[in-house]
Parts: C-alpha cells; sequence; structure tokens
C-alpha cells in the first residue's frame, strides 16, 4: 500500500489491509474492470476515467488517470474484447480506451449514451449501447452497426443474456426484449405500467426483473409471461444484481441487503431474506461474487461489506467516512474488489490468495 | 401523498439544494428570448439548462439537454399525479457533476401542463434530496393573453401555476389593455410576482433565485385579494386566500389538509400557506401540488411580524365559505 494514502483510509477492514485508494475530481459515476481482470477503471462525473494495472492494484499513485469525455460518464463497462473499456457520456459520444490507454471515438449522438452493456464468449462479442429511446448493436469491433432498435420511451437499462442470445431494455410501461441474430426485428413486449428505471436478467434466462420509481421490483417469468411483484423497500432500488447461481437476486434500497429467493417457486408469496446492513443507513450499490457465494454491498455513508450469503458471516471491507457508495464491481476472476463513492474515493481491494 | 405532509430537509440543507427554475408560457410568449437574456447577462453564475426544441437556443451553453418530456402516471392511486420521469433521470445525471453551474433552468414546451414538471419534485426522493422547485417562471404574451386564456386550458393552467408572471411583449397594447390584462391573470393567480417586460428585458433578480419556499413574500399582497369576491362567480381557475389570526394545531391542519386535497385535489392545481403553529416559534411553510403537499419549518417570525397563518388555494370549483370553515377549524384550542 501506498504510504501517500496510508492515513485517510479507515482503519477498519478488508480495505485497510488488502487494498488502496485515490482520490479523484468529482463524482465516481461507474467502475468496472477489464474481460481479463488485469485493469479497473472508474469514471467520474468530470469525464475522466482512472486506470489501475493489477501490478498496481496496491499502488494508487500509479494508477493512470485520463480525460475521456468533455462532461460527465455516465456509462463504463468492459469492452467486448479482453482487454479494454467502454465509456458513454453526457457529451453524447461512445468512445474506447484501450489497455494502453489510448482513446478513440466510437459513435457520436444527439443524445446523451446512458447505457453501455458488453456480451463476450471469448470467440465473439457484441455491444450495445443506448442513447435516447434507442439501443444500437454493434459488432465486437466497436465500427460496425448490426442493428438499431427503438423503444416507445428513453431507455433506463440494458441487459444481455448470458448467452448473448437476447437484449433486454427497460423503459416506461415495461420492457422489451429482442433476438440478437433475428434478421427481422421483432419485440417481445414485457408490460407493466409505470416508470421502470433498471433492468437485470436471470443467470438461467428464468426471469427479467426490473426496479421502478414507486420503489419496488416488477419481474416476468420469461417461460410464460407470468407477472412477479416485489416490494416493501423504503426507497427506490438502484441496483440489482442475480447471484452466480441465479439462487438468489441481490438489491439496494433498503438498510439492509435484500436478497430475493429465486427457487422453490419463489419470489412469489416468499419474503426477501436479508444479508446484514448497517441500521439506519441506506443501501446504495450490490455486487455478486463471480466464483463464490459472496455479495458486496455499498452503502450511504461510505461504507463497504462483504456478506456470505449462505452462513450469515459479514466481512467489513471499509467503514464509513464518505459520501455515498455509486460503485461497485467485483472482476470477473473474482480478485478483485472495485468501489467508488460520490465524493471522488477510488478504491481497489485485492482479494487473491497471497 | 395524500394523507401525509412529508417533511422537507430543514432550512440550512434547503440552502445546499441547487435551484430549480421551471420556464413555462404559451407558444411565442418570448421564453425563448427570456432564456436567452438569462444565459447572456452579465451574472457570474452557470445555469445548466433543460430545454425541448434543440437547436432554437441560440447560446453557446455546454450545458444544454435536450429533453422529450416524458410523462408517466404514478402507481400509487392518485389519480392526477403524473410525473417528468425524463426529469428525474436528467436532474440526476446532472447532479453528477453539480460542481459546474449555479442552478437549472427547465423549460417545457408551450402546451405543457405544469403539474407534472412540478409533481416531480414532491415524489422523487433523489430529486427532493439534491435540488429544490425555486419558482415556477409563466411568460405571457400581453398582445395574445386574453384570447390564449380564452381558448386554452393549458394557459390558464399555466398562469395558475406560477410564482412569478413575466407580462412580456408590454409595448404592443395601451396601459388601459394592461390593466384588464393584469386583472385578469390576478383573477387565476392572487399571488404569483408580476413583472412587465418587453422583449424578455426583466432584471433577473425577478426570475431567478425568488426562493420558492419562502411563501412569506409570496403571500404578503394576498390579503388585499381576500375579500375580493368579484371574481368568485368563475367557474374557471381562482385564487382563494384565508386567514387566521390565532394559531394553528398542526395535527388538525394536517388531518384537514390532508382530506382536501385527498378529496378535490383534482381541482386544486397549488396551495401554499405560511402557518402558525401552536406552541412553535418558527414559521411553517406548506405548499401543495394537486393531491401531493410538502412543508417544513423555515425560521423564526420576524421582530413585531404579526404571526397570522395565511393559505392560497388556486384552481377550480372551490368551495368559498367551505374552505374557510374547514382552515378556522384547525385553530388550536
Amino acid at each position: 500500500m501506498s504510504d501517500t494514502v496510508n492515513d485517510t483510509i479507515p482503519a477498519t477492514g478488508l480495505l485497510e489491509r488488502r487494498g488502496a485508494m485515490r482520490q479523484l475530481e468529482g463524482q465516481i459515476t461507474g467502475c468496472t474492470i477489464s474481460r481479463d481482470s488485469q485493469q479497473v477503471a472508474f469514471a467520474t462525473g468530470e469525464g475522466d476515467i482512472a486506470v489501475a494495472d493489477r501490478a498496481d492494484w496496491g499502488q494508487s499513485d500509479a494508477w493512470n488517470v485520463m480525460t475521456v469525455h468533455d462532461g460527465a460518464i455516465l456509462a463504463i463497462a468492459p469492452d467486448a474484447a479482453p482487454t479494454g473499456f467502454l465509456t458513454g457520456g453526457d457529451d453524447n459520444a461512445l468512445r474506447r480506451v484501450a489497455a494502453d490507454g489510448s482513446v478513440s471515438d466510437l459513435a457520436k449522438g444527439r443524445r446523451w449514451v446512458e447505457h453501455i452493456t458488453t456480451w463476450s464468449n471469448g470467440k465473439g462479442g457484441v455491444i450495445a449501447f443506448s442513447s435516447g429511446k434507442q439501443v444500437e448493436l454493434r459488432d465486437a469491433d466497436g465500427h460496425t452497426t448490426l442493428k438499431v432498435l427503438d423503444h416507445p420511451s428513453t431507455v433506463s437499462g440494458i441487459v444481455f443474456d448470458a448467452k448473448g442470445k437476447r437484449i433486454a431494455a427497460s423503459h416506461y410501461n415495461g420492457a422489451s426484449m429482442w433476438f440478437v441474430q433475428a434478421k427481422v426485428d421483432t419485440v417481445r413486449p414485457l408490460e407493466w405500467k409505470g416508470s421502470h428505471i433498471g433492468i437485470a436478467i436471470h443467470p438461467a434466462g428464468e426471469a427479467l426483473v426490473t426496479s421502478m420509481q414507486e420503489s419496488e421490483l416488477h419481474g416476468w417469468r420469461l417461460s410464460d409471461g407470468h407477472n412477479m411483484r416485489m416490494s416493501g423497500y423504503p426507497s427506490k432500488v438502484q441496483s440489482m444484481a442475480f447471484t452466480r447461481n441465479g439462487k438468489w437476486l441481490v438489491t439496494s434500497g433498503a438498510d439492509t441487503i435484500v436478497m430475493w429467493p429465486f427457487f422453490g417457486g419463489g419470489p412469489m408469496g416468499k419474503p426477501p431474506a436479508e444479508a446484514g446492513g448497517l441500521p439506519g443507513v441506506m443501501c446504495t450499490r450490490v455486487a455478486c461474487h463471480p466464483v463464490h457465494d459472496i455479495v458486496a454491498a455499498g452503502f450511504a455513508d461510505g461504507s463497504v461489506l462483504m456478506a456470505d450469503t449462505g452462513a450469515q458471516r459479514i466481512l467489513p471491507v471499509c467503514i464509513g467516512g464518505s459520501g455515498a457508495v455509486t460503485a461497485l464491481e467485483f472482476s470477473p476472476d473474482g480478485c478483485c474488489l472495485a468501489f467508488g463513492s460520490e465524493d471522488g474515493r477510488a478504491c481497489v481491494v485485492d482479494l487473491s490468495a497471497k | 401523498m395524500s394523507d401525509t405532509v412529508q417533511a422537507s430537509p430543514d432550512a440550512a440543507a434547503q440552502n445546499t439544494l441547487v435551484p430549480v427554475t421551471v420556464l413555462t408560457g404559451f407558444l411565442g410568449a418570448g421564453k425563448t428570448t427570456l432564456l436567452n437574456h438569462i444565459l447572456t447577462a452579465q451574472h457570474g453564475r452557470k445555469y445548466a439548462v433543460v430545454v425541448n426544441e434543440f437547436g432554437e437556443l441560440g447560446v453557446d451553453n455546454d450545458l444544454v439537454v435536450d429533453a422529450d418530456e416524458e410523462v408517466f402516471e404514478m402507481n400509487n392511486g392518485c389519480i392526477c399525479c403524473t410525473v417528468r420521469g425524463d426529469l428525474i433521470r436528467i436532474l440526476g445525471n446532472l447532479m453528477k457533476r453539480r460542481a459546474k453551474f449555479d442552478g437549472i433552468i427547465v423549460e417545457t414546451t408551450g402546451l405543457a401542463d405544469p403539474a407534472p414538471v412540478a409533481q416531480t419534485f414532491f415524489v422523487d426522493e433523489d430529486v427532493r434530496g439534491k435540488t429544490r422547485l425555486d419558482a415556477v417562471v409563466t411568460v405571457v404574451d400581453a398582445y395574445n393573453v386574453i384570447q390564449t386564456l380564452d381558448e386554452s386550458p393549458e394557459a390558464v393552467n399555466q398562469i395558475a401555476f406560477a410564482d412569478v408572471i413575466i407580462l412580456n411583449k408590454t409595448d404592443l397594447v395601451d396601459e388601459v389593455a394592461l390593466a384588464t390584462i393584469e386583472s385578469r391573470i390576478r383573477s387565476i393567480n392572487a399571488v404569483a410576482r408580476l413583472h412587465r417586460a418587453q422583449r424578455g428585458d426583466v432584471p433577473l433578480s425577478d426570475v431567478l433565485d425568488q426562493g420558492g419556499f419562502d411563501l412569506q413574500r409570496a403571500l404578503e399582497h394576498a390579503p388585499r385579494f381576500l375579500e375580493d369576491t368579484s371574481h368568485s362567480h368563475e367557474a374557471d381557475v381562482t385564487s382563494l386566500s384565508y386567514e387566521v389570526e390565532e394559531p394553528l394545531d398542526a395535527a388538525k391542519f394536517q388531518a384537514w389538509i390532508g382530506a382536501v386535497l385527498q378529496e378535490q385535489g383534482a381541482d386544486i392545481l397549488r396551495a401554499k400557506g405560511i402557518l402558525n403553529y401552536a406552541g412553535e416559534d418558527q414559521r411553517f411553510a406548506f405548499q401543495a401540488v394537486h393531491m401531493m403537499a410538502d412543508g417544513g419549518f423555515i425560521g423564526p417570525w420576524k421582530e413585531g411580524e404579526p404571526r397570522v397563518s395565511r393559505l392560497v388555494f388556486i384552481g377550480r370549483n372551490l368551495n368559498r365559505p367551505q374552505l374557510r370553515r374547514g382552515f378556522e377549524s384547525c385553530r388550536a384550542k
């Protein structure tokens, strides 16, 4: 760990022992890890990204900070390739940041690029990004447009299924599902009145879930379109993620980590489980570990916890001390937890065996 | 919503919230001219602007956001609870670069009903936590306004919703006509601040930083209209203003206003009040848009200021004596 940041990291938890922190300008709007798990990237409201190479995860002064957008970065995702990142901003641009730090333009439109998601099976891949009511799909090269999908209102979230066969977008009055490779685009409309503000898909494709303005979740069983309703939150659900095996849907929106069971007939008629939390402090971000039954959760006071979904064990990563956690991700190999806060703290925790 | 008067952040927190000015006005009234005037004036402040027709703005401003005015209906049982979901999203994203501007201006299309914009500031926790509705500013074209009001309920709503009315193009009509126009506007909205202008040339202090929540100023001249019953025959939008000199019982008021908004929220476009609660040294500011209400303490009464509770309703089909009796029944015993 770098000496320069030692005194500013809360002296409790995993961050102090196995992590590093860097204070960036502006809010951290997102973070992600490249597909090869070798680089962590943080995006900010000032248009910058900070990239940490694996060798420097404990040396935050070695992280490379550069300006990528003229305005806030609204979306960041790993590139469809093994290395590099894609960013979208309120300068209406979609850009690629290669592993060597070079930046190139992929698209420039008339609306904010608010959501980016990519899919890859190691051989081929697809890039999707949303801008206003449109979702554009591109080949992994980033330049070949495969299709442009129109929606009835502004898209608030996009997600590929695990096999990359379908893409779903949330918007007013429900979600739209499309086949990525279809020659003729026919939408599968999943309708439910109201404003849907985020989306997640079950890893085995069993269900599609959206977050709603009314502080609840709505879901559709994809086999028959059966509606599911998950409510009782004190605030909006800004973050949700399925565990790797699809057993649980983990969400923010309460002062505990809320987990809906997607087994044994659930979530219909089943109460959610709670995997620990901080009394009176809202959970703002969640992430699921790709290998183990572990979830991470970020809170409104800057705290980050890890919890075991089976045993009721909690491991503090850092406790308090800053603005709300606004970004939180595990690396694909599970060796890294990255998170960032509203007041510009960018943190990397090395979880690998040493 | 309708049954609870939500507490706002306290006065200190209000100051850290980003002020949002909503600019409405009928087609051709001069909204864009006023907006350009605001953005080019030398006031040393930066504004992010949310517009609906991109390209119309002739000013170079890197914080212009094109919006689609996407309205949706909240799923909470309120029949008239429509909200600008796009605005929730845009304000949320703008707040990611909070340090870049001092305030936000939201321009609506000419035909827009101001209710969904105003209601957005009541329903969304994140919007409430970071921004405050400073004022609804309505630009009115003096030359066409009478005809527009006769023909279009949207124009009446825009005046009814206003905290500030800019009566523009006054050079196109004479003083007699202006008096008629102002009287017509006053019959709809008795409490908005009214400013005359030509080509949008109003002092910015009349438009920005109105402190919409400090209703005291807005209600100062309300008593003058108190007993003006000459317009009460209108089934159309009117203002009703009430005063109670004795302290009010907070619980009684909340129960009463909750029931009023629940039953007549569709007809009540706006309600505002400064209340003197028994046993409280601070003024309580109350405001509502249709069924949604909001309130909070806004600091102590001034030295020597009469501690009078004032309440104004702007709406349709309002029963003057019934509302008066209801308000008076909230007196603390």
